[in-house]
């Protein structure tokens, strides 16, 4: 281990540095800068003026849609690990390593495939004369409106979260020691009981890390509250792409974008704290 | 006989904490010196050093005279063993040992057929076009071997490589080992913990404590005339008696210690300790003799039997003095044949005034 | 495993098997959904299925603004692929070989960006691009694209490194190979199939990013650009065909991968 920075060592280590110093803490700083220019006749002006934060944080359109996006984001968090958890346990606990190994496998899957293709395949599922539908009809229920709904965004939402909160919970659940669970019931802890009083607190760190990215999936995205939530109500990530697409207005955009980076940033260091509450690290 | 390698003044500190501490000693070329210490010692980072892995904070080592600090391992000529045996799992057998000769620029003829001189001599022809995984402990530990010696180096460094062995493999090895240097002529320089391993082998063993060398010299020299009570304490096959002086002359020095009076005659110390100073004698567990009554003379002391321990041919008698320290003493079964050894028997422990050693305290 | 009998319950391990089941026909249903209806003639899918046919694929195939999507695609993922396997590996040789002041922030550079959102990245990164001209055309795309996949060809190629024997590399100093030739002759093919692994995935992550490169390509658009596109539109089962035909190119160099790597590790 030398100290000393060597050819060798900075042609190995600059380039990502310099990479992500250029292309992705550089846009960010100037995101900040954005959003206290102004925008006169549909040029942007470099200035220092206040005025896109006062506007944004004056209007009750952007507040609604802050209490919506984090309503939402939070509501997928804990829906998407509610439903991913008992898949998770069964998995790390109840399948041979072979079983294991193909659950993963499946799982994975789903990251190499569209997300966009996914929504656009549940539209087919959940329009007025969609399969649910239809299957529902034969059975005679329905028609039940469900698209365009907050139902249809949680399921996008749990489109796109479930595969990576079931991977990251089993990661937490997998490498529990086996031993902990059997000292449990060997001292009359039930196996339900179990669950809560064991798996769940020795897995924490990892279940409130997969909630958090749920979260922040959830938080950030813009294609399910659209295309199956219809957009109404509105979410920060489809304020955002209207302000940049339609109204030119960036440096507004950068006012949204901004706010929910902070929140980001509060939601994570709570969720963090949380985590590895009480433990040592 | 010539010096191949000297440490003059070494030091090595981490932040705060030195690892090695003023390190003066050489080795000779040509001879197997094992490097003895517990984890923590210094031992590794010695060897480390000497291998260019590590660089010493203070001091100069020199390679056939030449300081060589400022060479980075890959432009001296002192290949390791590993404990790990680090072999490229990517590469078999055959491509492990060319490794260090591809590195120098050889051609592919010169190097192959340099190699397999080296697989053969280490009884691992058959094997040049496996892969790694496919070999068992003792093959890999050949591959290794023959992987760092295939340069035909002055000197060759292990560090504890045998530790992963099993124990017959174990002992097996070190024959391989001992008769490998003695043919090749080849400097070994062998860091370990394990004192059979050491002395089995060694021409010269070092014993290091917390950074510092506390004797050099040859197994018997250490085993018979340990040269601290640190030395006495880790190869455990003495008694240790520590008490005031209270006579002292070029003939002998007579100790009072809580288990009564101990005297030493002739033993070859520089400087006898003067009367009142605390001084430490040792006795080996072999030489301290036993029997139902005291002999004549100085150097017996009352002890009860609190166990026994039979290994082979030998016995281990645990015993008890009256203010509760601990003796041992070990004997053919033979030697002991005829003796009372019940727990709790009173027996009498004694020695020759000739067979105990001063000892320095630190 | 031989637990005792007893301390199982067969209805639960029963009901916890069947909600597995569940849960994976959730996440596929829309999966396989998108590959049954791309052959299926009804302008507006749903069952009873209609015709099996083709249309949808020819109406993609003829479609020039698809094909130069592909094309962008598919060069844009090369690239990204290449440079960021090659930013991620540096990244991760670095925090596996040296210490030094300030790797925190090193490392959070490193691995940060997949965590901020796509709509965040797109605007910053259309506002920051178009500041310096380097906005709506296909380097914008690769230069966000690099951004985002470097930390997973990072975090791919550091999990490789953490398997390998710590002593591998000063091995092979000691035996006389300087450290570009020991990056050359031990590291890299230690990694090797890691690196190749990290290329694939890192191009799978280019071919299906929409937001960010829906944000900065401007007129060069990629395929899931257009598939957006498609999706503000009319409705179109053209998606469909897409999207089949995507997830088996994916699929194709995910499996290949894989192929590759388990061969590598028999060795």
């Amino acid at each position: 281990m030398r100290r000393m920075p060597s050819l060798y060592g900075l042609t190995f280590s600059l380039p990502l540095l310099a990479w992500q110093l250029l292309f992705f803490v550089f846009p960010l700083v100037f995101l900040v800068a954005l959003s206290f220019w102004t925008v006169k006749n549909f040029t942007m002006q470099p200035g220092f003026d206040p005025v896109n934060w006062v506007t944004m944080f004056a209007r009750p359109v952007f507040w609604q849609a802050y209490g919506t996006t984090l309503a939402l984001a939070t509501m997928a968090a804990l829906v998407t690990s509610a439903l991913a958890l008992p898949c998770a346990y069964a998995v790390a606990f109840k399948l041979s390593p072979k079983g294991q190994r193909w659950a993963i496998f499946l799982m994975v899957i789903p990251f190499f495939t569209s997300y966009l293709v996914r929504v656009y395949s549940w539209q087919i599922f959940l329009s007025d004369a969609g399969i649910i539908n239809v299957l529902l009809g034969r059975l005679g229920l329905g028609p039940f409106h469900l698209l365009n709904t907050v139902f249809a965004t949680l399921v996008g939402y749990l489109t796109l979260c479930l595969p990576l909160v079931v991977l990251l919970q089993l990661f937490s659940l997998i490498f529990i020691d086996r031993t902990l669970i059997e000292a449990a019931h060997n001292l009359r802890c039930g196996r339900l009981r179990t669950v809560f009083e064991v798996v769940i607190p020795a897995g924490r760190v990892g279940l409130v890390i997969a909630a958090l990215f749920a979260f922040i999936l959830s938080f950030g995205d813009f294609v399910s509250p659209i295309y199956l939530g219809g957009g109404d109500p509105t979410t920060l990530s489809i304020l955002i792409t209207d302000t940049t697409k339609s109204g030119q207005q960036w440096p507004r955009a950068a006012v949204i974008a901004l706010t929910m980076i902070a929140t980001l940033m509060v939601v994570a260091f709570a969720a963090i704290r949380f985590a590895y509450k009480g433990r040592a690290k | 006989m010539e010096p191949l390698v000297s440490f003059e003044g070494v030091i090595k500190r981490y932040g705060d904490f030195v690892a090695v501490k003023k390190m003066d000693f050489t080795i000779r070329k040509g001879e197997f010196l094992a490097i003895m210490g517990s984890s923590g010692c210094g031992k590794t980072t010695t060897l480390r050093m000497l291998a260019g892995l590590d660089a010493p904070t203070e001091g100069v080592i020199r390679l056939s005279g030449q300081p060589i600090d400022h060479l980075p391992t890959w432009a001296r000529d002192t290949p390791m063993v590993w404990q790990s045996l680090a072999l490229f799992p990517f590469l078999n057998v055959r491509e492990n040992v060319e490794f260090a000769l591809k590195m120098r620029g050889m051609g592919r003829a010169a190097r192959r057929q340099k190699a397999e001189h080296w697989l053969d001599r280490m009884q691992i022809l058959e094997f040049a076009d496996r892969n790694i995984a496919q070999l068992s402990g003792g093959q890999r530990q050949r591959v290794a071997l023959a992987r760092s010696l295939v340069v035909e180096p002055q000197i060759l460094l292990l560090d504890e490589p045998l530790s992963a062995l099993d124990a017959a493999l174990k002992v097996r090895m070190q024959s391989v080992l001992k008769t490998l240097q003695r043919e090749t002529g080849i400097t070994f320089v062998y860091v370990t913990h394990s004192q059979s391993e050491a002395f089995s082998m060694a021409d010269r063993v070092v014993i290091m404590s917390r950074g510092q060398i506390e004797q050099i010299g040859t197994p018997q020299e250490i085993y018979g005339t340990p040269r601290t009570r640190f030395v006495a304490d880790f190869l455990g096959s003495s008694n240790i008696f520590t008490g005031t002086v209270r006579h002292s002359s070029a003939q002998g020095v007579e100790v009072e210690t809580p288990d009564g009076p101990v005297t030493l005659t002739g033993g070859a110390f520089a400087a006898p300790p003067k009367a009142g100073e605390t001084a430490t004698l040792t006795v080996l567990d072999t030489k301290t003799q036993l029997g139902l009554v005291p002999p004549g003379g100085a150097n017996a002391i009352r002890v009860r039997v609190i166990g026994e321990e039979f290994v082979g041919a030998t016995a281990t008698i645990y015993l008890e003095t009256a203010q509760g320290r601990e003796i041992r003493v070990q004997k053919s079964h033979d030697e002991l044949a005829g003796l009372p050894l019940g727990i709790g028997q009173e027996l009498f422990a004694h020695w020759s005034p000739t067979d105990s050693h001063l000892v320095a305290e630190a | 495993m031989s637990a005792n009998p007893a301390n199982r319950s067969r209805l639960v391990d029963l009901g916890l098997r069947a909600y597995v089941v569940l849960a994976f026909a959730f996440v596929f249903a829309p999966i396989a959904a998108s590959f049954v209806f791309s052959f299926n003639s009804d302008r507006f899918p749903s069952i009873p299925l209609g015709q099996m046919s083709l249309q949808w694929y020819q109406a993609v195939a003829s479609d020039p603004l698809v094909w130069e999507g592909l094309r962008n695609t598919l060069g844009i993922g090369v690239i990204v692929g290449l440079v960021s396997t090659a930013l991620g590996f540096g990244a991760a040789y670095t925090d596996f070989r040296f210490k030094f002041f300030g790797k925190q922030v090193y490392m959070a550079l490193a691995l940060l960006p997949p965590t901020i959102p796509v709509v965040i990245m797109g605007l910053a990164m259309l506002a920051y691009l178009s500041r310096i001209d380097l906005s709506g055309n296909a380097l914008s795309v690769i230069i966000a694209h690099v951004v985002i996949c470097a930390p997973f060809a990072m975090a791919i190629v550091r999990l490789r490194l953490s398997q390998m024997d710590a002593d591998l590399e000063a091995a092979a100093w000691n035996l006389g190979a300087s450290e570009w030739k020991a990056m050359a002759h031990v590291i890299v093919p230690f990694t090797l199939p890691a690196i190749l692994g990290a290329l694939f995935i890192t191009m799978a992550v280019s071919f299906d990013e929409f937001a960010i490169a829906w944000f900065v390509s401007g007129l060069n658009e990629t395929l899931p650009v257009k598939v957006l596109g498609f999706l503000q539109g009319q409705v179109s089962p053209r998606i469909n065909a897409i999207g089949t035909f995507v997830f088996v190119l994916s699929m194709g160099l995910v499996i290949g991968a894989q192929v590759l790597l388990s061969q590598k590790s028999k060795e």
